[in-house]
């Protein structure tokens, strides 16, 4: 028999969350169980783990965030989510996925090349932040003392979904807020409604600045497609700490507002495709990635596609050439990108900018600075390194260095205009 | 109205490249083009001094901007108009930073140049009004300086229709629906036939023309530059990872090979892991003696410049650019290796 396409989005919602002896889900209340977690993120790389929990309005900076992961389950062991690093490498997107929505694991410390990245639970920071708005646990550590901090990135990927599952499991039998059927791209007929794709590029630099599809890099690959549900499921997952702003944690993978976008609009237009692209960082393989992504769009019969990124100035790029080839192909074009225009906003905001196409949605100016006001307690790092200040200061720092503020996943509301 | 007028060492009659590397220095009166200028402003303003700096010092000393307007005010001046500087991209870039530096001190303040001109981007907002291509077209150039001066000193704004150039600023804002769901509503205006809309209004980019080949190699000075966020171990001047505001000199002197321990590189946008294990691989340091040996090459110039290219904004890179230009070129060099990482 075939199996049924589509995936079933079972959702709880989380509105209180604390630590406690044994992880329960009750009515929106979550509790996290110390001992269980630990034992979840045991690993040879790490001496020590601490947990604490942060929620929305609370005053509360969590500095030098790395990854963050929405807690999700198909089934005891998490039932195959976060295919090749928790669950076994197969493709993902069908059946039933409990989500705890409102919820979010975050690690938060000092990893080599992981660049500044702030969450302010309150106070003018926090509506820039998705991470702002879940109730959080974020798990703090002590490398172990000879550990090779790849082993530490390691071990704190795989605690992080590990834990994401364990939490979610709580829930699997508890009545959901909400069951939403989240259809699959296919072949049934569109009614002339406009074939829309997402092309998601996804940053490829090596350690500290990769992506994980399935558990690998997509590093020297080609653009591949897969359905838009098995980003629900955890497919994609983060391990890049660049660029704070223009992040896209697993969290935004996960619940991708682009995708989530397209759905809510579905009587308008049929979400086609999800098109996923290495970000090389040579010039002749981004020129090869694009023109191949834009052939493969128009191959699965697209009239638009909506481009993303990830990472700074040299994945303008990857966007800009993209939305060039998308064009020529016949493929109406739209992408999503930071402006880079000084502290003063008069520069030219994009390093890379396309040589024909122009539609472009503008997540803000990544150098403006803001006012952070002080804060009661800071987790993750005790200073902030840029300004050598201790992180529960006041803080005047650039907008680059809120967490997610600027994702080209377009979660938030920061734009820019040209000022009267 | 007082008014303290900025010219270069050309426009003031000092001499051209030669003489680029001239110093900041304040004249009584009028000098050059300010003469034409200051019969076009009238009975009620008066060019009381010209401000005048060499083009390399300039571009590879931006407090001169600050020094000079400090003098101006001294002499009385109430608004500082700078060039026209036409595409000269030294001169635009010292007019732009005395017009921004003057209104930074509270002065009105006024520049003009090509749009082309590399140096607008270094305005910061303050105004610029559009001067032709060439000192050819100087007369209809100074007439609009003198227009938009006017208008200036009489304290109302200049808008593109008085020539007005240059970016105007672009602040943050909260949008009312999502990047996202903006997405989609754009691309749905896209495909209903709008062919123009967007949130982000393309920029210009200037493309610039490379240099002739070097005659003889064997003859010439060569320099080392490089983005790479090489600096010496300990990173003495603290040069960002990312989004660099500056950039660092240091001496090469005595050095056969940028050595581990002595060198490292501090970039934030790779893994510095095999940069660090051998530091000649951001700087080719110990190539470049070895040809300096051989002769294949004139002369190893003494000092390496560098920055941190990674999240760094054009404005900061083609600042840098100009600067790195002035240096070299006042130094003496004919060749440049700039590795980018």
């Amino acid at each position: 028999m075939q199996a049924e396409a589509g995936l079933t989005r079972v959702v709880h919602a989380v509105r209180e969350l604390d630590l406690g002896e044994r992880t329960s889900y009750d009515v929106g209340r979550l509790t996290v169980g110390e001992d269980s977690v630990r034992d979840l993120l045991r690993d040879p790389a790490l001496a020590e783990v601490r947990l604490a929990c942060a929620s929305p309005g609370d005053s509360v900076r969590i500095v030098g965030v790395l990854d963050a992961v929405q807690p999700c389950s198909k089934g005891p062991g998490g039932g195959g989510v976060f295919p090749g690093l928790l669950g076994p490498a197969l493709p993902v997107g069908r059946g039933e996925t409990h989500v705890l929505r409102g919820a979010a694991v975050l690690a938060a410390g000092y990893l080599p090349r992981a660049q500044e990245a702030v969450v302010d639970m309150s106070g003018p920071a926090a509506p820039l932040s998705p991470l702002a708005a879940t109730h959080n646990l974020v798990i703090e550590w002590t490398p172990a003392e000879s550990a090779d901090w790849a082993d530490v990135d390691a071990a704190l990927r795989r605690g992080l979904v590990r834990v994401a599952a364990h939490l979610a499991e709580a829930a699997l039998e508890a009545e959901p807020d909400a069951v939403e059927q989240l259809a699959e791209p296919g072949g049934a007929a569109s009614d002339g409604k406009p074939r829309v794709g997402v092309v998601l590029n996804l940053q490829t630099q090596g350690r500290f600045k990769d992506v994980f599809v399935y558990g690998r890099s997509l590093s020297g690959g080609l653009p591949t497609t897969i359905a838009p549900a098995e980003l629900d499921d955890g497919a994609v997952v983060s391990g890049q700490y660049g660029h704070p702003a223009l992040k896209n944690p697993t969290y935004l993978q996960q619940t991708h507002p682009v995708v989530a976008a397209l759905r809510a609009r579905s009587d308008e237009l049929e979400l086609a495709a999800l098109v996923l692209c290495p970000e090389p960082v040579d010039q002749a393989n981004k020129e090869l990635v694009s023109a191949h992504a834009a052939r493969l769009c128009a191959g699965l019969g697209l009239d638009a596609a909506i481009v993303t990124k990830e990472g700074g100035g040299n994945a303008d790029a990857d966007v800009s050439l993209k939305l060039d080839r998308l064009e020529e192909e016949g493929v109406t074009a739209v992408g999503i990108l930071a402006e880079m225009a000084g502290r003063d906003g008069t520069g030219p905001p994009l390093v890379v900018p396309p040589a024909k196409a122009t539609a472009i949605v503008s997540t803000g100016n990544y150098d403006e600075r803001m006012t952070l006001p002080a804060v009661q307690r800071a987790l993750g790092r005790e200073r902030v390194a840029l300004l050598d200040q201790p992180s529960t200061d006041e803080l005047e720092l650039p907008v680059a260095v809120i967490y997610c503020a600027q994702s080209t996943l377009g979660w938030g509301r920061l734009t820019c205009a040209e000022t009267a | 109205m007082k008014l303290v007028h900025y010219v270069n060492q050309f426009f003031a009659g000092m001499g051209g490249e030669d003489s680029a590397g001239t110093g900041p220095e304040l004249r009584d009166g009028a000098v050059g083009p300010g003469r034409k200028l200051a019969g076009l402003l009238g009975d009620e303003h008066e060019i009381v001094a010209t401000a005048i700096c060499g083009d390399d010092y300039a571009a590879s000393h931006p407090d001169f901007a600050a020094e000079l307007v400090a003098q101006a005010r001294e002499r009385g001046a109430e608004m500082i108009i700078a060039g026209p500087a036409f595409t000269s991209g030294r001169y635009g870039m010292a007019c732009a930073r005395i017009a921004a530096a003057a209104s930074e001190a509270g002065l009105p303040a006024l520049a003009a140049m090509h749009p082309e001109n590399p140096g607008l981007g270094e305005a910061a907002g303050t105004a610029v009004v559009e001067s032709g291509q060439t000192a050819r077209q100087m007369k209809d150039s100074l007439e609009r300086l003198a227009a938009g001066t006017l208008k200036l000193a009489a304290g109302e704004q200049l808008t593109a229709q008085d020539g007005r150039i240059g970016p105007v600023a672009r602040a943050n804002r909260m949008a009312q629906h999502s990047a996202a769901e903006r997405a989609v509503a754009l691309l749905l205006t896209r495909l209903g036939g709008d062919r123009d809309a967007t949130e982000i209004p393309l920029p210009d980019f200037d493309s610039v023309t490379p240099a002739a080949p070097i005659a003889d190699a064997a003859e010439a000075v060569f320099a080392l530059v490089t983005e790479g966020g090489f600096v010496p171990a300990g990173n003495p001047d603290r040069l960002e990872s990312a989004r660099a505001s500056k950039w660092v000199r240091h001496s090469l002197d005595g050095l056969d090979s940028a050595e581990v321990g002595e060198f490292e590189s501090v970039h934030g946008g790779f893994s510095t892991q095999w940069a660090n294990a051998d530091p000649n691989r951001i700087l080719p340091l110990d190539v470049a003696r070895e040809m300096e040996r051989e002769g294949a090459i004139g002369r190893l110039y003494g000092e390496y410049l560098g920055t941190t290219g990674n999240g760094t904004t054009v404005a900061d890179a083609r600042r840098f650019g100009m600067e790195w230009a002035a240096e070299l070129r006042q130094a003496g060099i004919q060749a440049v290796i700039l590795t980018a990482t």
